[in-house]
């Protein structure tokens, strides 16, 4: 009976291997794609911890995506997630799913370069820009996952690649809002924030995905450089946008904010890693600004320092359809305070039809909080849930 | 966690291992750096002399053996992913546009242009296309999401269909040699050889070949993989000699 079961569940969904649709008129193509993620989460909370509303089922994503194609001169994509539309009735924004998750048009009709237009994701560390559908988890590391530094805005990029793809740089200028830029207006500043990216690939260019599921014959390589800039001095009363901050308070910052990173991936006969750190120098203009945690002038030196890195491994069992991954993670929220955080996660995905429909179950362990800013109620949490691409 | 850590990875491992299919693998007799950019498919010229290879940036080329340019179409089409030559004719297939292109072979002029509407993803429609001899009709392949086989008929209509079914992950050429038909997998690695009327698999051989995209048999049966990423040509001896 269970194996009827069984082979009656992975007959269903693998007939959903038809995923993506599209219209053409042969200059231009119009493509619709869907993606429905579910899953179940539930937390083992540290001893004293009563709250248990993390224990639930949650729709993740129920997206819709719109992408087009005219000829080799434009392209466009509207991405929008009803799930986080639904949920973000509360007026809050989720960073990493902010219900409109992409809107822009990018011209590719200039020898120079390339220009996209619109709300999009910045060109800014190598995870934020991947796609998550391709990945073995149910969330990014904590660093990339746009609570740290914004993953979206509204703005312009310019961006060209050389070398035959090995080599691609980016330069944009956007709101600074990041996602709060949805909202509408720019904070009171005015001002915007510039951001830059440089990758190279060798021996062959390398498609922003987590996962060798090809099973690389040769040994592939990535190296990313990360900057962005903003002075967002506000006048004298004035305050940034409700929930801008984000849940850090490290996203704009009322003053000036340099944040710089460096990305590494690899992979090779189906092993696949992925290196991350980040940096955030903030230079709020106010001396009582709680970034300084109340410390006087001589002590802080004017700057706060927050950063941190992860290391992710991930193995795909070709033959069997399944990908393991382990991921080591370090935050530091703010270097005037002594304490950082610690996690590992593991992850298993079983593919019944590929990256289109997946089985995935993340664990997280919270190895060390004890003295961060931001202490989680919880030690140990487990994520098992579905993902469809259709 | 060092533990949690040796324990999946070591999951990882046996699962590998254990499983491995018995595959022949072929190794390349020589590779070859070539000019023509990001190469999506190759054929050989009716007289094995020359090979045509198309670009995914929409060109189409003839080279020598070792894929030096002799010359190019005056024409710019949308991602190439498939060439095919016959005594008079080189056939492209255009990906993004669902076209095929027919180029006059003496001087490279676009004839006439066909349209074979498919409504799959943008990116995952024609990469393969050749005639099948044994059944009189021209073969043009679906890449994935299904892998479909589409049969047309001599004025490039589509007579037929057939779902390959899980194949293989994705194909990215094909080619007819030696009354079978010929096809490439890319994220698989894999060259088929299939029965030509009813489209099963009778042998598989592994190369190791990064973004393998285009595949061509010379008359002694030796074969050339193109592999787009990497901008060169794979050499391999007769697979059934091995």
């Amino acid at each position: 009976m269970k194996k009827t079961i069984y082979l009656l569940f992975i007959l269903l969904i693998g007939s959903l291997g038809q995923a993506q649709i599209s219209i053409s008129n042969g200059e231009h193509n119009i493509e619709i794609s869907s993606r429905i993620s579910t899953y179940y989460n539930q937390r083992f909370l540290k001893p004293g911890e009563e709250e248990r509303d993390k224990n639930r089922f949650r729709l993740r994503d129920a997206q819709l995506i719109i992408e087009g194609r005219i000829r080799d001169d434009w392209e466009y994509e509207v991405q929008v997630d009803f799930a986080d539309i639904g949920s973000n009735n509360t007026g809050e924004i989720d960073a990493e799913n902010p219900g409109l998750m992409d809107a822009f048009v990018t011209y590719k009709g200039l020898e120079a370069f390339n220009i996209k237009l619109g709300y999009s994701k910045l060109p800014y560390s190598r995870s934020s820009i991947t796609p998550f559908p391709y990945s073995t988890y149910w969330q990014r590391a904590q660093i990339v996952r746009g609570d740290f530094f914004s993953r979206r805005d509204v703005g312009v990029t310019l961006y060209k690649d050389f070398w035959q793809k090995r080599v691609n740089a980016f330069a944009g200028v956007y709101t600074g809002l990041g996602e709060s830029s949805l909202s509408g207006d720019n904070d009171a500043s005015g001002n915007p924030e510039f951001v830059a990216r440089v990758d190279v690939s060798y021996p062959a260019p390398m498609k922003n995905r987590e996962i060798d599921y090809v099973h690389s014959s040769i040994p592939l390589f990535s190296l990313g450089l990360n900057g962005r800039y903003t002075n967002k001095n506000l006048p004298d009363g004035e305050a940034f946008p409700d929930g801008a901050a984000g849940e850090y308070g490290l996203k704009i910052v009322d003053g000036k904010k340099y944040t710089y990173g460096m990305d590494f991936t690899f992979q090779y006969k189906g092993f696949s890693g992925q290196f991350e750190i980040h940096q955030i120098n903030a230079q709020p203009q106010n001396e009582n600004d709680p970034l300084f945690l109340g410390l006087t002038p001589a002590q802080t030196e004017g700057r706060v320092l927050a950063g941190g890195y992860f290391s992710q491994l991930n193995y795909f069992v070709k033959d069997y359809n399944t990908i393991v991954s382990v991921r080591y993670e370090q935050l530091d929220l703010n270097d005037l305070n002594a304490g950082d955080s610690k996690r590992m996660s593991a992850a298993i995905a079983y593919q019944i039809d590929g990256f289109d429909a997946m089985v995935k179950l993340q664990y997280f362990n919270n190895l060390n909080d004890q003295e961060s800013l931001d202490p989680l109620d919880w030690n140990q949490q487990i994520r098992l849930g579905l993902q469809f691409n259709l | 966690m060092k533990k949690t850590i040796i324990a999946i990875l070591g999951i990882g491992l046996c699962f590998s291992s254990v499983h491995a299919q018995e595959i022949i693998k072929l190794k390349p007799t020589q590779k070859k750096c070539i000019q023509v950019p990001e190469p999506s498919d190759i054929a050989f010229s009716v007289d094995g002399k020359s090979l045509f290879m198309v670009s995914d940036n929409g060109y189409l080329f003839e080279t020598d053996l070792e894929g030096t340019i002799l010359r190019k179409a005056d024409y710019k089409g949308l991602d190439d992913e498939a060439v095919y030559v016959n005594e008079s004719h080189v056939y492209v297939v255009e990906e993004f546009s669902r076209k095929i292109k027919m180029f006059r072979l003496p001087d490279l002029v676009l004839e006439k242009t066909v349209n074979v509407p498919y409504n799959g993803a943008r990116n995952k429609a024609y990469e393969g296309f050749t005639y099948n001899k044994a059944k009189g009709v021209f073969t043009l392949v679906v890449e994935k999401d299904p892998i479909y086989v589409f049969e047309l008929n001599e004025k490039l209509e589509k007579v037929n269909e057939i779902n390959l079914g899980d194949i293989a992950r994705d194909i990215s050429s094909a080619t007819y040699y030696d009354n079978h038909l010929w096809l490439l997998s890319d994220e698989d690695s894999t060259v088929f050889k299939l029965n030509p009327n009813d489209y099963s698999v009778i042998s598989k051989w592994k190369i190791p070949v990064l973004n393998a995209e285009g595949l061509a048999f010379d008359a002694k049966g030796n074969f050339i993989v193109a592999s787009d990423a990497l901008q060169r040509l794979y050499y391999f001896s007769n697979p059934e000699n091995n």
